[in-house]
């Protein structure tokens, strides 16, 4: 007996230093890492939309996209968003700049942990390129009879790319919608 | 001179990949591309490396009848340490090989060298090990991602060799290519350590 309660005992005192060690290393480092994740989101979002400030709407609570207004004219420019679906092993970021008719002017992808050499290549430039230009009735892959190429050996990566996209637009639009006839009502 | 022959050891003679079959789920998955292999073995070296010295030093004080437990949290804490303090403060490292580290912490590599040699030896000679079985498995991982990115993907190191009318074999990219290629080199490898017997 008093040997089977020691060994609990030491196992759970490694438990105890391992866990200590890890909550230390965390509250050193998230802090680092937040910091640095939020300055490659303006810096994304500068690069899909130049020149604009950028307004945050709240849509649900995982969920927001910014309206982008021209610095100087105060013109609307578009939208940007950051959607999120689950692909083959991984929740794929996107992040999505959209025109002020809901076209795609270029996506990126922010954050992804797919099977190297095949679903991680939605990174490369010559899968995201072809998202420019496309309304979001376009973004379908080849698989389901649209006209996005999907990767080679991860049609459920770039399925999931595409239709997070084409949901999260469409989301936004119904939000825009709503609020403009809110406007007329009053 | 042991401390060489430790180390050379898990080249050809122990190789990790070939001759032990260690830890070959992760490493299948990532060996579609030479820089995958690459980055995938400098992170498993790393991780061995260290992981072999702390089983080392506290071999004497750990019960010989939950020792596989105590190395799984030594390894898994000592994996996720690396994995946070990398992405805090070497972003682009990380962003580079942080898709590697999780794989790590599942790979038997790490956990049958703590068993079989690091929780029996001492400290300098586990470190020669640790070198030795990470860069076998680089070496193995490197050799099986040859293969696989120029029949599969028509290049190596991203750079194309193949004629540009070759049509890439993809399956040699999907898993059952992994299977395939490993397969093949195991039987080259027995077939070889026969002749010389």
């Amino acid at each position: 007996m008093k040997y089977y309660l020691q060994l609990g005992v030491i196992l759970m005192v490694f438990c105890v230093i391992a866990t200590g060690i890890l909550a230390y290393v965390n509250s050193v480092t998230e802090p680092k890492i937040e910091t640095l994740k939020a300055e490659e989101a303006v810096k994304s979002r500068e690069e899909l939309i130049p020149g604009c400030d950028f307004e945050e709407v709240k849509l649900r609570d995982d969920f927001s996209y910014f309206i982008a207004t021209d610095r100087e004219t105060k013109e609307l420019k578009g939208y940007t968003f950051t959607s999120q679906k689950k692909g083959y092993g991984s929740t794929i970021k996107t992040m999505a700049g959209l025109d002020p008719e809901f076209r795609v002017i270029g996506i990126k992808i922010i954050d992804q942990s797919e099977t190297p050499g095949l679903g991680a290549n939605c990174t490369k430039e010559s899968f995201t390129s072809q998202f420019a230009g496309k309304t979001p009735e376009q973004l379908v892959v080849d698989k389901d009879g649209g006209p996005i190429k999907s990767l080679s050996g991860a049609t459920i990566t770039s399925r999931a790319i595409a239709s997070s996209l084409k949901e999260e637009i469409e989301a936004i639009k119904a939000d825009l919608d709503k609020k403009q006839e809110q406007e007329v009502a009053e | 001179m042991r401390f060489f022959s430790e180390i050379t050891k898990g080249l050809i003679k122990e190789n990790p990949m070939f001759v032990l079959v260690l830890g070959t789920c992760p490493t299948l998955a990532v060996s579609t591309s030479v820089i995958n292999a690459l980055g995938m073995g400098a992170a498993v070296t790393f991780v061995l490396i260290c992981s072999n010295i702390i089983i080392s030093l506290i071999k004497n004080i750990v019960p010989s009848s939950i020792r596989i437990p105590i190395y799984i949290v030594v390894i898994a804490a000592f994996v996720s340490v690396v994995d946070m303090t990398m992405a805090a403060f070497l972003p682009d490292l990380h962003k580079a090989l942080g898709i590697f580290i999780p794989l790590i912490v599942v790979n038997c590599i790490i956990l049958g060298r703590a068993e079989a040699f690091a929780s029996k030896n001492n400290v300098l000679y586990s470190l020669a090990d640790g070198i030795g079985m990470g860069l076998g498995a680089t070496l193995a991982l490197t050799i099986v991602a040859t293969i696989r990115e120029i029949l599969g993907s028509g290049t190596w190191l991203g750079i194309r060799v193949m004629p540009n009318s070759y049509e890439p074999m993809l399956v040699a990219i999907l898993a059952p290519g992994a299977f395939f290629t490993l397969g093949f080199l195991m039987a080259l490898m027995n077939r070889l350590k026969e002749k010389r017997a």
